[in-house]
């Protein structure tokens, strides 16, 4: 069996007053996947390693990392795709404050996903019971089906050089999630998202860098889910200007 | 206690994606040169013959052509780019359908070739 270099950054907060970059051998066939490395590193090598995975099938979105400098699902690639550069460097997300070796603090992203409301938000009492099916044709769904695919992974944002400049703003993923929902025919949420899409926070922090899109591993293409929530805050402006001179 | 880096001022050098976008928002320098050539030609017409002659001469100078010539290239490069981002920002729908993207982008170039022609139709024999 063949052998690679991974090269780990790790983080012990309780040792290191800064990251520090540890090299470990680690065997390889065709098959194995960068988190399998890790596993076969926590296993043979290292038990002190800490990352988060779980499901092994890019669905979960746990075991995002920085591979060679670039995020991504560390269950998606192979050690394979790396032997040609012979060597491999795993990184925590970038732009995230980091806890433990791999693992990061992700609270910003989730407070970020919690504001723009990511559900359906139906206006209450209009007559109509909770039962009745909330029927969708299948070009309705088309509308916003390409932007439900997220699985939170938070790739993305550690493609975003904004949210790295600036972890208030909203970001890619959750601002593609609120894109999504106020695209949904079955949502009457739009008026309560629009003003923090709007806002300096929002869909207008971003400057189409588009490297989030091309990192998402469900091909969500948040960037231009961010770029079309400007369009409807644009039209949004314009028009309560209108409504204003009434 | 967790650690944070923060980003440095040479953060777009590390990714090729971050180099590309770099090189897109530059674009604008050599085009800000242009449009001071414009306006500088605006004034020097409401100045007089003489004002305008030596303009026109500030304008054939090969330092001036190169430049303008870069913020040429520059805008076709930043409308390239624009061009292939249009069809996602504002997917246009036609009968329930989405038209596809190759189309829209087609579109677009080839407006400009309408805008060269209508140029060239204009100013040929002038210059």
């Amino acid at each position: 069996m063949k052998t690679m270099e991974v090269r780990i950054q790790r983080y012990l907060p309780e040792q290191h007053s800064e990251p520090v970059v540890e090299s470990y051998q680690v065997p390889f066939d065709d098959s194995t996947s960068v988190l399998d490395a890790l596993n076969s590193i926590k296993e043979e090598q290292d038990s002190s390693l800490s990352y988060r995975w779980s499901c092994r099938m890019a669905i979960c979105g746990s075991c995002g990392f920085m591979i060679n400098g670039e995020p991504k699902l560390g269950c998606k690639v192979f050690l394979r795709d790396y032997a040609a550069a012979g060597t491999l460097l795993i990184e925590p997300l970038a732009h995230f404050p980091v806890e433990r070796d791999l693992i990061v603090d992700l609270e910003q992203f989730m407070q970020h996903l919690d504001a723009i409301q990511p559900y359906i938000i139906k206006e209450q009492a209009n007559g109509v019971s909770e039962m009745t099916p909330h029927k969708q044709t299948p070009a309705q769904m088309d509308k916003y089906q390409q932007f439900s695919d997220c699985i939170n992974c938070g790739l993305c944002y550690a493609a975003c050089p904004q949210f790295g400049l600036n972890p208030e703003f909203i970001g890619p993923g959750a601002l593609a999630l609120a894109h999504r929902y106020n695209l949904d025919s079955r949502d009457e949420g739009r008026a309560e998202r629009m003003p923090l899409i709007g806002s300096e926070e929002g869909a207008w922090s971003c400057t189409f860098v588009g490297y989030c899109s091309e990192v998402c591993p469900q091909s969500v293409d948040p960037a231009a889910a961010v770029n079309q929530a400007k369009v409807l805050s644009a039209q949004d402006m314009v028009l309560q200007l209108f409504r204003r001179k009434k | 206690m967790t650690y944070k880096t923060e980003l440095g001022r040479t953060w777009w050098l590390k990714n090729s994606a971050f180099k590309a976008y770099m090189l897109r928002e530059a674009t604008v320098l050599p085009l800000v040169f242009f449009i001071l050539c414009m306006l500088a030609g605006i004034y020097s017409l409401t100045r007089g013959e003489a004002s305008w002659n030596s303009w026109v001469a500030v304008m054939g100078n090969p330092l001036v052509l190169a430049l303008n010539a870069l913020a040429l290239v520059a805008s076709l490069y930043h409308a390239a780019t624009f061009f292939v981002l249009f069809p996602r920002v504002m997917p246009i729908r036609l009968g329930g359908k989405k038209v596809p993207d190759n189309l829209i982008v087609a579109g677009q170039w080839a407006g400009v070739a309408g805008v060269f022609v209508l140029a060239a139709w204009i100013f040929w024999g002038v210059l």
